[in-house]
């Protein structure tokens, strides 16, 4: 990073913390640091990125989406508890149970497929959406921001389809899967 | 057991009382969203107008990025410079509008060109000529309105005197002018419709012209003061930073939210791509209506005027064409020593390039233009186009009219939107 943005960062920091300390969009963009896709931005791009998110509020049952539906977000879970179930025929399994700091509905932001499971809240949780649109928009406005973005995703997407090609691996020999 | 019985009746009784607020609140909000716009129904045209300009600038908004400068200085910067084209543009414009002896000239020479050409048409006076007696019986009383409306008012009529003989530092008013305005005094009506009538109308004209100058200037001022909100909700909607959308979205429940921006992002791609599409489909339509004028002859400044009305009212489906030929024909009617730039034309047959132009102008725009810039985005059925014209005109006049197409393509896309995405996120 240039000493340009270094200071630049530094000043911007500084007036946030002065400005509002307690502000909802300070604690965004420090929240938005944490998360694996958007840990590479600087504090610039969070707070771009912070602009473009979405805040929602769910109570306990409520469904953030439905297995089936099209995609169009991902979420981010700020506090709270989701589970990332799918209808098999006679019952609801459950995949995973995400917390603070996970995100879920990575696939919305490539494709407009239907989304492949239902999320589920189990405790009253707090998520920020980013629309797929939105980071289109984002490559014509702040292209850089937008790559970042991108290539974490695409990142964090093969290291899911390795861990997957793994899981699928150590159950049994290709042979059976191809039967 | 009997908790859990406690708490699905209490939420039971939470979901009855959040439908009854819900069903409260909206109504009351749509009564008073009514009775709001009913009530300041006069300013919800230049709303529109300012609203409608913040959106068609937006993709300019948001592809002007400067990283180091506020957002807010972003725009101001962005409108400064839209502001200062708009200012040198209509600045040209105002040098090229004819000025108070023009003016005058202007209408002495219509009324004198109009009467000339109608009485070629009809023939002499004895009737010997069937057809010219006929055209005359049936277009007589519109000939004789709109030479009462030409009329000059006493008024008037020194002030062209007065111009006459050089007045205000002008150049006198030329000869053959002046025996138009001669000529125009001993018109006679072509109807049997009587002198005590057209002494009324004109007298109610003086009355309107020069009796109540000053309820005329403070409707003016009115007017003005109410437009001036129209620059202002184009500023302020051009500093919205996408968080109006993100109120208006913040409103929808939990189960619609990922609905809710889909069809409103789908809605804006459709509307924008319209309304952009239109606006550019006007401009070549005026920019072609312009370049064919000044090669048959017409003045640069009149070739802009006519092409850019011209543009304007193509807006308004068939309208339009109609309004940008009697305007090209009314200039033809009046035109004096035309020297067509393309050869081998006859300055004596400009009312008939004036016609084949703007019917080829109307031709290229359904042929090139529209299928160029607007695809198929608007596949309205005429019979909607003509209903949805006449409701314009009479809600708001000429506005109205104006507003009308991109209305119903509105509802129409937002109806369409809706429906498609219900179905897709399977709520109905």
């Amino acid at each position: 990073m240039s000493m340009r943005k270094m200071i630049a960062e530094k000043v911007l920091w500084e007036t946030l913390k002065r400005w509002k300390k307690l502000s909802p969009e300070l604690g965004r963009i420090q929240f938005l640091k944490t998360v694996p896709i958007f840990n590479e931005l600087s504090t610039w791009q969070l707070k771009k990125v912070g602009g473009i998110v979405f805040e929602r509020t769910y109570d306990v049952g409520e469904l953030i989406f439905e297995e089936g539906q099209p995609g169009a977000a991902l979420f981010l879970i700020i506090e709270g508890q989701v589970s990332v179930e799918i209808l098999k025929e006679k019952f609801t399994a459950k995949l995973a149970v995400l917390e603070k700091g996970a995100f879920f509905g990575e696939m919305a932001l490539l494709d407009e497929s239907p989304r492949s499971a239902s999320a589920r809240v189990m405790e009253p949780t707090r998520t920020l959406a980013l629309y797929r649109n939105d980071l289109h928009r984002l490559i014509q406005t702040d292209p850089e921001t937008a790559c970042q973005i991108y290539k974490a995703l695409a990142r964090i997407v093969g290291d899911r389809l390795r861990s997957t090609n793994d899981m699928v691996q150590a159950e049994g020999p290709a042979e059976k899967i191809a039967a | 057991m009997s908790r859990n019985a406690d708490f699905e009746r209490k939420e039971l009784e939470r979901k009855f009382r959040r439908q009854v607020f819900h069903s409260v609140f909206i109504t009351l909000t749509l009564i008073l969203s009514g009775l709001l716009f009913w009530k300041l129904r006069s300013l919800l045209l230049p709303i529109m107008v300012g609203a409608l300009l913040a959106y068609l600038f937006r993709p300019l908004k948001d592809r002007f990025q400067i990283p180091w400068l506020h957002h807010e200085l972003r725009v101001l910067t962005l409108f400064a410079f839209i502001g200062l084209i708009i200012f040198v543009g209509i600045s040209s414009l105002r040098k090229q509008m004819p000025n108070e002896r023009q003016k005058l000239e202007l209408q002495v020479r219509l009324k004198y060109k109009l009467n000339e050409k109608f009485q070629q048409v009809v023939g002499s006076k004895d009737g010997s000529n069937p057809v010219g007696k006929m055209i005359a019986k049936e277009a007589g009383p519109m000939m004789d309105q709109i030479n009462h409306l030409l009329d000059l008012t006493p008024y008037e009529v020194d002030l062209f005197k007065r111009y006459r003989e050089g007045h205000n530092g002008e150049p006198p008013i030329n000869d053959r002018y002046f025996d138009y305005f001669q000529a125009n005094q001993t018109t006679s009506d072509y109807t049997a419709m009587s002198r005590d009538t057209a002494a009324v109308g004109s007298h109610a004209k003086d009355e309107a012209l020069g009796g109540e100058p000053k309820t005329k200037k403070a409707s003016l001022m009115e007017g003005l003061s109410i437009w001036m909100l129209c620059p202002i909700i184009f500023i302020f909607l051009g500093f919205d930073n996408g968080q109006m959308r993100r109120y208006f979205i913040g409103l929808v429940p939990n189960r619609y939210f990922e609905l809710a921006l889909t069809v409103v992002d789908e809605l804006d791609d459709a509307i924008g791509a319209y309304l952009r599409g239109t606006l550019l489909e006007c401009a070549l339509v005026g920019l072609t209506l312009a370049i064919g004028f000044v090669l048959i002859g017409i003045p640069l400044s009149v070739a802009i005027a006519i092409g850019v009305i011209s543009g304007l009212v193509n807006a308004i489906p068939f309208l339009g064409t109609v309004i940008g030929m009697v305007i090209g024909l009314g200039y033809a009617l009046i035109a004096e020593s035309v020297v067509p730039i393309l050869p081998g034309l006859n300055a004596n047959d400009l009312a008939i390039y004036v016609v084949i132009l703007v019917v080829l102008a109307h031709v290229l725009d359904n042929v090139l233009f529209q299928p160029f810039v607007l695809g198929s985005a608007v596949n309205l059925h005429p019979l909607v186009v003509v209903v949805a014209i006449i409701s314009g005109s009479l809600l708001m006049g000429v506005w109205g009219m104006l507003f009308a197409i991109p209305s119903v393509v509105v509802v129409n896309t937002a109806v369409q939107t809706l429906f498609k995405e219900l179905k897709a996120y399977r709520i109905i």
